[in-house]
Formats: C-alpha cells, sequence, structure tokens
C-alpha cells in the first residue's frame, strides 16, 4: 500500500516493508533494501576487509567442484570452487595472493548464502 | 486425425509459463492439472490448478525432469493430454513416446519431428539438403575433451560450446583462447549434464557482431505450416535472453520474406505441428539457421501482441485436431511488441542469484500492458530453479512508444524480498544503440558487463531511508501499526 512522507513540504509516496532484517523501501520508481542487521553492528567496510582471507558463498547453491587443495598457493584471480545456482554455473576466485588452510565444503553439498567455504591465509610477498 | 476436445489437460511444469497454460485451459472449459514438485507447493499455478499432483523432490532431476513421475502423475490424475510449457522436457523426444505409450496426446510436435529438427546436429543435417545457409562448425559423435579442443582450434577462436540437448544458455560457454579451452568445455559439460542429463557438446565458430532474429512457425492440424512473423532477441546475456521484441526493427521485407520461406520449408520439411522456433543469426545482409526450438518459447507474448494470436490455444486445438490457420483468421502484423525478463538477481554485484521469501509484489496494471508471473507475495524463490520470475510485455503502436512504456511500467513495478534486475533493464532500454535498433547479441558484453552503479539517492530520498530504518531497529513492532494510522503525524495513507 502506498503511503505519503512529508519533508521539506514536499509529499513523496512511497511503499515500506519490513522483511526479516530487511528494510524494503520502494520510491521514485526505485527499489532500495536496508540491512538492518549491518546497522546495528559493525559496519560493512570493516567486516568486509576482516573476511578477505574467508571465502563465502556468495549466494545460496551447491558445490560442483573445488579446483585447489590445502596447502595449495593461490594467485589473485585463481579460480578455487564451482557454484550452481538456478542452473548456471559461478566461478569463485580468489581476490588474493594466498595459501589454502581449509576447506570447509564438500563437492555435491548445498550450501547457504555467506557459508565459509574455504580460508585462506594472505601470502606476504 | 484425432478429433476431440481434451476434458483435463496435465502441466509438466511450474512458473509463469504452467499459469500461462491454465489461463488458456480456463478459457477453453478444460480443467488443469498441475505435475509439481515438492518446492512449488508456495506458487501461484500450485493455487490456480484445478487439481494437484506431487511427483517428486525439489531436485529437476526427481522430479521436473523425471519422464515416469510426470507420466504416473498424469495418469492419476485422468489427464488425456501433457503441455511441457518449455524448459525441462519440453524437448525431449522419449518423453513425448513416453507419453504416447501411457495413451495421452502430447501437445507439441511427433517425437520424429523433434527429433530431427529439434536435435542440433540431425536438424543442421537436414538443413544442409533443403540447402539453407548454416555457421560452420563440429557436431561429431566423438566427444572426448581432447577432440572437442582439436576441432576449436581448427575452426579459430571465438568458439562457442553448447549442449546438444540444451536451451536457454544452459551449457553454453564462448572459448576465446586456446589455453581456456579445456576447463569451458569441462564446465559446459557439467552444465549440460546436470541442466538436461546429457553431456554432449557441440561446437561452432562464434559469430561476433550478429542479431539474434527468430520466426514462429506453426504448424495447423491440416498439416499446413506457416509463420507468424519474427522476433529479435538480440539482448543476451552469457546465451540468455533478457529483452525480445516483435518485429525486428532491423529487417527489410525481402529478408523478412527469405527468411520466413526458410524456417517454414524446414517445418514442412518434418510435418511440423503446433508451435515451434526457428532460429537465426544475421550478420549484415547474411542469415545463418541456428537451431530450432520444438516448444512454445519464453518469448512467445511478444507474436501474440503484434499478430493477435494465442499461441498456447492454437497448440492445444492443434493437438485435439481443431485447429486450422486461414488467411481470414491470420493478420498483419500490427504495432509494436516488447517483452523483459524479470530475474531474481543482484544487478549491483553483476548479476549473481537472489532468493528468499516475497513481499509485496505490484505489477502496474493499463491498456497494452501484460504480466505473467508465477510468484505472489509470501511464495519463495528458491535456488532449484531458473531465476526468472515473471515476464513484463508491453504493446504500442510503435517501437519507440512501447519502449517508452515498458520503462514507465518498469519503474512502476515493485517487487520486495528478492532483488530483481528491473534498473539494469531500465538501464539497458535506455541506452541509445538499443533505442536505435542497432544492437547485436554483443550489445551486453559491450555496454553492460559491469555491475550496475550502486543507486543514488537524493535528499528526501535519504530522509526517508534513515527515518524508516532507524525507527524500526530503534523501536519495536508498535511503529507499524501506526505507520498505516492516518493520526500519525506526518505518514498517512494514499
Amino acid at each position: 500500500m502506498k503511503k505519503v512522507f512529508e519533508w521539506n513540504r514536499k509529499k513523496i509516496s512511497y511503499i515500506e516493508e519490513r522483511i526479516g532484517q530487511t528494510q524494503w523501501i520502494y520510491i521514485n520508481g526505485k527499489t532500495i533494501q536496508v540491512d538492518l542487521s549491518l546497522q546495528n553492528g559493525r559496519s560493512r567496510k570493516s567486516s568486509a576487509a576482516k573476511s578477505h582471507n574467508l571465502l563465502h558463498a556468495p549466494m545460496p547453491g551447491k558445490i560442483t567442484k573445488i579446483l585447489v587443495q590445502v596447502g595449495q598457493n593461490i594467485n589473485v584471480g585463481d579460480s578455487v570452487i564451482v557454484m550452481e545456482a538456478m542452473k548456471m554455473e559461478y566461478t569463485l576466485k580468489s581476490q588474493i595472493q594466498s595459501a589454502v588452510i581449509s576447506l570447509k565444503a564438500e563437492v555435491g553439498s548445498q550450501v547457504k548464502l555467506g557459508q565459509l567455504l574455504v580460508e585462506l591465509q594472505k601470502e606476504s610477498k | 486425425m484425432i478429433m476431440k476436445k481434451f476434458k483435463r489437460l496435465a502441466i509438466a511444469n511450474r512458473g509463469e509459463v504452467a499459469v500461462r497454460i491454465i489461463h488458456a485451459c480456463r478459457e477453453m472449459g478444460i480443467e488443469s492439472v498441475l505435475l509439481h514438485s515438492e518446492a512449488d507447493i508456495q506458487s501461484r499455478a500450485y493455487r490456480m490448478a484445478d487439481k494437484t499432483i506431487c511427483i517428486g523432490g525439489p531436485a529437476t532431476a526427481e522430479s521436473y525432469l523425471n519422464i515416469q513421475a510426470n507420466i504416473q502423475g498424469a495418469l492419476a490424475a485422468q489427464a488425456e493430454a501433457v503441455h511441457p510449457g518449455f524448459g525441462f522436457l519440453s524437448e525431449n523426444s522419449d518423453f513425448v513416446l513416453a507419453v504416447e505409450k501411457a495413451g495421452l496426446i502430447f501437445v507439441g510436435p511427433s517425437a520424429y519431428a523433434m527429433k530431427t529438427v529439434g536435435d542440433k546436429v540431425n536438424c543442421k543435417k537436414l538443413a544442409q539438403e533443403l540447402g539453407l545457409p548454416l555457421i560452420p562448425g563440429y557436431q561429431g559423435d566423438d566427444q572426448s575433451i581432447s577432440v572437442l579442443m582439436k576441432e576449436a582450434d581448427k575452426m579459430g577462436y571465438p568458439v562457442l560450446a553448447k549442449a546438444a540437448a540444451g536451451g536457454g544458455g544452459r551449457g553454453m560457454k564462448v572459448i576465446r583462447r586456446s589455453e581456456e579451452c579445456q576447463e569451458m568445455l569441462e564446465s559446459a559439460r557439467r552444465e549440460a549434464e546436470s541442466a538436461f542429463g546429457n553431456p554432449t557438446l557441440f561446437l561452432e565458430k562464434y559469430l561476433e557482431k550478429a542479431k539474434h532474429i527468430e520466426f514462429q512457425i506453426f504448424g495447423d492440424s491440416t498439416g499446413k505450416v506457416t509463420h507468424f512473423h519474427e522476433r529479435e532477441c538480440s539482448v543476451q546475456r552469457r546465451h540468455q535472453k533478457i529483452i525480445e521484441e516483435s518485429l525486428s526493427p532491423s529487417l527489410t521485407e525481402e529478408l523478412r520474406r527469405k527468411m520466413a520461406e526458410a524456417a517454414c520449408l524446414l517445418g514442412q520439411a518434418v510435418n511440423y505441428q503446433g508451435a515451434g522456433t526457428v532460429e537465426f543469426l544475421l550478420e549484415g545482409n547474411q542469415f545463418y539457421l541456428l537451431e530450432v526450438n520444438t516448444r512454445l518459447q519464453v518469448e512467445h507474448p511478444v507474436t501474440e501482441m503484434v499478430m493477435g494470436v494465442d499461441l498456447v490455444k492454437a497448440q492445444i486445438l492443434t493437438a485435439q485436431g481443431q485447429f486450422v490457420i486461414s488467411k481470414e483468421s491470420t493478420r498483419q502484423p500490427h504495432g509494436h511488441s516488447i517483452e523483459c525478463r524479470i530475474y531474481a538477481e543482484d544487478p549491483f554485484k553483476g548479476g549473481i542469484p537472489s532468493t528468499g521469501l516475497l513481499g509485496q509484489v505490484h505489477w502496474p496494471e493499463g491498456p497494452g500492458r501484460r504480466f505473467e508471473f508465477g510468484f505472489d507475495q509470501g511464495d519463495t524463490i528458491t535456488s532449484y530453479y531458473d531465476p526468472m520470475i515473471a515476464k513484463v510485455i508491453v504493446w504500442d503502436e510503435n517501437r519507440p512508444r512501447a519502449i517508452e512504456k515498458m520503462k514507465q511500467v518498469l519503474k512502476d513495478s515493485v517487487v520486495f524480498g528478492v532483488q530483481t534486475n528491473i534498473p539494469y533493464l531500465i538501464a539497458i532500454l535506455s541506452h541509445p544503440e538499443f533505442v536505435s535498433g542497432k544492437m547485436t547479441t554483443k550489445f551486453i558484453e559491450t555496454h553492460f558487463s559491469e555491475p550496475l552503479k550502486p543507486i543514488e539517492l537524493n535528499d528526501e530520498e535519504k530522509a526517508l531511508v534513515q527515518f524508516l530504518t532507524q525507527k524500526k531497529s530503534a523501536t519495536t513492532m508498535t511503529q507499524d501499526l501506526q505507520n498505516d494510522s492516518p493520526f500519525f503525524g506526518a505518514w498517512r495513507n494514499s
């Protein structure tokens, strides 16, 4: 249902809904989503920087191929894991030059959004 | 030839196409039976169908790709015919044979026609005999990766690897260099196996500046094969169509006539029955046969809008032995129609799939607008199936007006709960190359390979976001009630 927000004597109509931890807002032809869990805790930036050594699933889906082994050294852009979601394949690549510390997923397993897949250790050079 | 009105028809599909078929059945006084997986109990088709039968688990191999489960379901429901929709088993000739063996009628072409023109290898052989122009390629029986690699090297890069049983961009990869050939072939093979249950690949020389033009052919109950003009589907990402239109802005009358003739020739050669699509690539004034899809297409509505036909009803009538195409019943194309596919994906992160529980969904109804969707508020979009959750179709008197209408319709559409490609579609429709009608299949790769830039908010929008999010996270649920209250300060219903 459309609602009206008045701001600086202007009327803006919008639609909003909260689903789980996400606030959805439709305004002026745009749909905006705000993750409320991120608002309360640490900012998005710091948690992203921290997770550089961890490879997470960017979407829910199935692991179809693991291209690295524990102990292996990998370069920036190397393919690490192949996932399938909605019938399409996606290749996850390493953002950093690193060594593989541990594998947290198996080929054929269904993973959730954000699930940890691979632990990496950054190589200082 | 049989001539019998069906009492009950089974739908071996899901999502928006299942809804489309249910609509046709209702209008024709036929009861619909939805053969669905466990995952699709929360879907529009499930709620709309007269009867529903669960045929297996969420994984496609257990349900939508399981021939016996579909047959058993259709028999249990005492259906007389099976409509396969598109994707899944719609182009599987073994399924057609199994349907017929069970004493049911398949809504679509014969198994023979499907095997001949639906199989890419056989189709090319037939096309060669008929003298139709083909793209150089490899369709050999030797499917070892090493042989495929050698053939790719021989053709010269770029080379396109495709699933022999496929469609819809799945199991397709463009290989640009010899070094990446092996990895790409293996990936294409896995996709082919998973999506179609058949790992066979074939290769063809990849045309860099081609347009995708396809002709809607139709074989009626008397065996006459004709066409309902063309669609252009050059706006594709990873070989998945995103925007389709009819007619094509690029065909001269002469090309249109020649391509239509070629398309009908293929259909006539196999006594094609029902709806089919002959796909071509057009580079300059030269067209090449790409493949034939022996089913209804996702983009069939744009043809329906400009030609004034109902292709799904025509399919069912043909299966009943009652559809005759006559000059009087076929009109000249009128106006212009565009379809946009709404995908559940994040356009700001390069289109990674977005899944979840759907919140509010609003489609802005109006003249010349059509919405085909399979899910409503409260339904869940899962990662088991295709990311296409809806299609938006518009018609207007000419192409520029249709583009403007589509942009407005998309801006007025609301989907909460999953992210969609709507902002991406609006950006494409606004691009000068699309507006000029000169786009090729390289369009997306050239202009839209990067994720969209984040939405910029003006001050009033920022103020609203801040107001809504801070209020909600700081206090309790009662705020929701207050928001809806006409007495709540600056907030009121409109």
